[in-house]
């Protein structure tokens, strides 16, 4: 891009605090924070943020999700079951603009901090609910997991083998980012109605909502012919062929042929230009009526060769072809490196320098920032409730006596 | 991922507020956003923008326009696939030919009078209609371009044809979807990719947005799909970067918790059941009648239970089989179990929850009857989102914007509808 990023970052002067745990709404902060606001993450003082212990441990006592995803976020501890942490969280919240929780719903009313009253404390409060199955409707309190939210989206049911066991559909977490994401958008529109017109809101975030909202033509389908996706393996069936091929050296490639002209450059590709001819397989009906025969002699072709070289053939003729990669190969993909999506950032603190993805979506003039990782918790507790909420050191001493923080 | 130690018998949450009043200004209305991309990815970016009070055109090519338009299931309608009628919601059509010098000037003039600028090309073709950057924010400093491709605007694949399902393949997605050592399989949806890549580039516009609105200048944002789809992978970089190792297959589990995984019940269906801890644990193997196997000695602890997982997963597996679904599931979520049914889209239609978050949006298109489509996701208490119309016929809007935005004639419309360059 031609124009010099500047310094100031778009969400400078925003306070989110992310009371929530995991990733679902944690990475919905991350985002804000990435792009210049200030995160408080607020933590039991016990052990924190789950999140601290799910996956790989690090060795240094927190586990590498946290330590990646809890990027840019300052630890405060406050133990919101007790009273005076309730004080202390409204006290907070007065001063912040955003908050974001996944609480089972009802948590936060229980402990007296729900909507009705935090709106009180802040009117312009943009408040971010995310849970299982949202705020309302027969399911609301049952727990609610990324994995049984693909479930109930309606995702599970269409990965794996055509009458075979349903697959997880590569990552048990994917619906916890989805929902993140559909969170940050939320917050953003909403900061933008309340400086607007000084009212905030709620958003009612849902994890299986949100897998089902990228369920692309299911629902119409059904709705009008009565069609029940099924699974289909490893190939779409909206192409052909369109799906993944193995290699003579053990590794797989995706091919995506959804056009003639694709089709014909693939042929190209494999030195058989006449398939793509009209008396063979040069339109999509043909293809997609002898779809076996066609998926076989491009199987026998990706068979015939090592990974690399199907990727130089085909990338030549433009032909839509790509490895799948495995994290390894993603650390030797050229693209990855220039394009800067891995970056090692050094955590003085633990000792250890960390390779974690980077700061998407890419904004030319206001890129956004990791400035350390995952902090550890109540690193900033101190800091936090002296400057913000103006507590004298012996304040903050009877509270880490009665472990409120 | 809620946490799971608070109480699930406390009380009724907050009351929802009452419905927004009509006149409540959405966030977005006022912007003008121009869509030339072309199927989802991107697009769906406009589609969000859309919900929330935007003014969307979509500009077309005057000959077939979107070729989403054609893909996926047909309707009675040859301009009108099922995926176009639901994803171009609240969109306005405006055909214009960017091949041609006219059909840059005009563009150039509708890029002068909007916000927002949605493309999907591959790299280096709008510079070569002579549409770059650098030409779009000479004619618009305000302007905020999402640009969305396959491997970003950089780098040395930029210019390679990839669709979400190549992006899947590359991000390090599909790799991961499958049974050990198996055919790895598509991740579910076919265009994935092109969804999350699209919510990256709301997030990405609308913090454009504020930029503009202070500084008045405006940005690029951009996206490679696959950059989407590998940023989902929690934490695989980091452990590989650490420790070396690799993520493979897991089938219908995970290395983190067992079990957490998916069972087939007596009557044909299937079930997710995700225990991520051992008090979840606990809670199952009272579901199933047998508290002893959370007893320490036996799978009481997530350690034992990663380490005798098949063991686990056969006892699972066998109790599954011997209940239909719906027994199955009352008798977990009764104890608080995260459990859900693998749902068929059959299954989602029929489902009471869906019906009361009203996840099925139903609208009447003419000469179709009614077309029923996800509804607008995220659900704002004050300002919520809303779908005006489905996907326009070819052109609808293209009168009128020529005419009243971009002032032009009469007569000069009908002598570019002549020279097809609207």
């Amino acid at each position: 891009m031609t124009d010099a990023p500047t310094n100031t970052l778009p969400l400078a002067g925003i306070r989110v605090i992310d009371v929530a745990t995991v990733i679902a709404g944690p990475y919905c902060a991350t985002i804000l924070g990435e792009f210049g606001a200030e995160v408080l993450k607020v933590e039991h003082p016990l052990g924190g943020d789950t999140c601290r212990n799910f996956g790989t441990p690090s060795g240094t006592g927190d586990s590498l999700v946290w330590i990646s995803e809890g990027r840019n976020k300052k630890s405060v501890t406050l133990d919101l079951r007790r009273p005076e942490g309730v004080r202390l969280f409204k006290e907070l919240v007065a001063q912040s603009d955003v908050v974001v929780e996944n609480f089972r719903p009802g948590t936060l009313e229980k402990w007296g901090l729900g909507w009705e009253v935090l709106r009180e404390v802040n009117p312009g409060l943009v408040m971010l609910r995310i849970s299982g199955y949202g705020q309302n409707g027969p399911y609301k309190d049952r727990p609610g997991f990324a994995r049984v939210a693909h479930a109930v989206g309606g995702l599970t049911y269409l990965a794996g083998m055509p009458k075979g066991t349903p697959v997880t559909a590569g990552s048990t977490t994917l619906g916890d980012y989805f929902t993140g994401l559909y969170g940050c958008v939320g917050v953003l529109l909403a900061l933008r109605h309340k400086e607007r017109t000084g009212r905030g809101q709620y958003i009612d975030a849902a994890l299986y909502e949100s897998v089902f909202r990228c369920t692309d033509e299911l629902a119409p389908a059904y709705a009008m012919y009565g069609t029940v996706e099924e699974r289909h393996g490893p190939h779409m069936k909206s192409g052909c062929p369109y799906g993944h091929f193995p290699t003579k050296d053990g590794k797989w490639v995706a091919i995506a042929c959804t056009t003639d002209k694709l089709f014909a450059r693939l042929a190209e590709a494999m030195g058989r230009p006449e398939l793509a001819s009209h008396s063979l397989y040069g339109e999509k009906k043909t293809r997609l009526e002898n779809r076996q025969d066609v998926n076989e002699i491009v199987r026998d072709w990706c068979g015939s060769l090592p990974r690399d070289e199907i990727l130089a053939r085909c990338t030549a003729n433009g032909a839509p072809v790509g490895p799948l990669n495995s994290i390894a190969d993603i650390f030797g993909d050229r693209q990855f490196h220039a394009r800067r999506n891995l970056v090692a950032i050094d955590d003085a603190d633990r000792g250890e320098t960390y390779i974690v993805p980077n700061v998407i979506p890419r904004l030319s003039k206001t890129p956004g920032r990791i400035a350390h990782l995952g902090p550890r918790l109540g690193q900033h507790t101190d800091e936090v409730l002296q400057d913000l909420l103006g507590l004298s050191d012996q304040e903050l001493n009877e509270l880490r006596t009665q472990r409120v923080i | 991922m809620p946490p799971i130690e608070e109480d699930p018998t406390g009380p009724v949450p907050s009351t929802p507020d009452p419905p927004r009043s009509a006149d409540t200004p959405l966030p977005l209305s006022g912007l003008r956003v121009i869509d030339v991309g072309t199927f989802l990815a991107g697009p769906y970016a406009a589609s969000i923008l859309g919900e929330f009070g935007a003014e969307v055109l979509k500009v077309e090519y005057p000959i077939g326009g979107d070729p989403m338009r054609r893909f996926g299931t047909p309707t009675k309608r040859d301009d009108a696939s099922l995926a176009w009628l639901s994803e171009a919601r609240n969109r306005k059509s405006v055909t214009l030919d960017l091949r041609r010098p006219k059909g840059v000037e005009l563009f150039t003039k509708l890029i002068a009078k909007s916000d927002v600028l949605v493309e999907n090309f591959r790299p280096g073709t709008m510079e070569s209609w002579g549409l770059g950057w650098d030409v779009l924010s000479q004619a618009n400093p305000g302007l905020v371009m999402l640009r969305v491709s396959g491997y970003g605007q950089t780098g040395p694949y930029r210019r390679r044809t990839a669709f979400a399902h190549i992006s899947h393949g590359f991000g390090g997605l599909s790799y991961l979807a499958g049974f050990p050592g198996e055919t790895p399989v598509v991740p579910g949806i076919a265009p994935l990719g092109d969804y999350i890549s699209s919510l990256y580039g709301v997030i990405g516009v609308l913090i454009a947005l504020r930029h503009k609105e202070e500084t008045g200048s405006g940005q690029v944002v951009d996206i490679g799909i696959y950059e989407a789809v590998f940023r989902q992978l929690d934490e695989m970089a980091t452990v590989y970067g650490l420790f070396g190792k690799v993520r493979e297959r897991e089938g219908a589990g995970s290395f983190v918790a067992v079990p957490h995984g998916h069972f087939r019940t007596k009557d044909g269906h299937w079930v997710a059941i995700a225990c991520t801890n051992d008090k979840m644990f606990e809670r199952f193997a009272e579901a199933m009648g047998r508290p002893e196997l959370a007893s320490t000695s036996l799978y009481g602890e997530q350690r034992k239970r990663l380490a005798a997982s098949k063991e686990v997963i056969a006892i699972v597996t066998e109790w599954a089989a011997t209940l239909d679904c719906e027994a199955l599931l009352e008798l977990c979520i009764a104890k608080q179990v995260p459990v859900g049914k693998l749902n068929s889209i059959a299954d989602i239609f029929a489902d009471e929850h869906f019906k009361a978050r009203g996840n099925l949006f139903e609208m009447e298109e003419e000469g179709l009857g009614q077309v029923v489509m996800p509804g607008v996701v995220p659900s704002l208490s004050e300002t919520p989102g809303r779908i005006t119309n489905l996907g326009p016929r070819l052109g609808n809007a293209t009168y009128e914007v020529m005419r009243e935005l971009l002032e032009l004639t009469a007569a000069e419309i009908t002598a570019l509808r002549q020279q097809r360059i609207i």
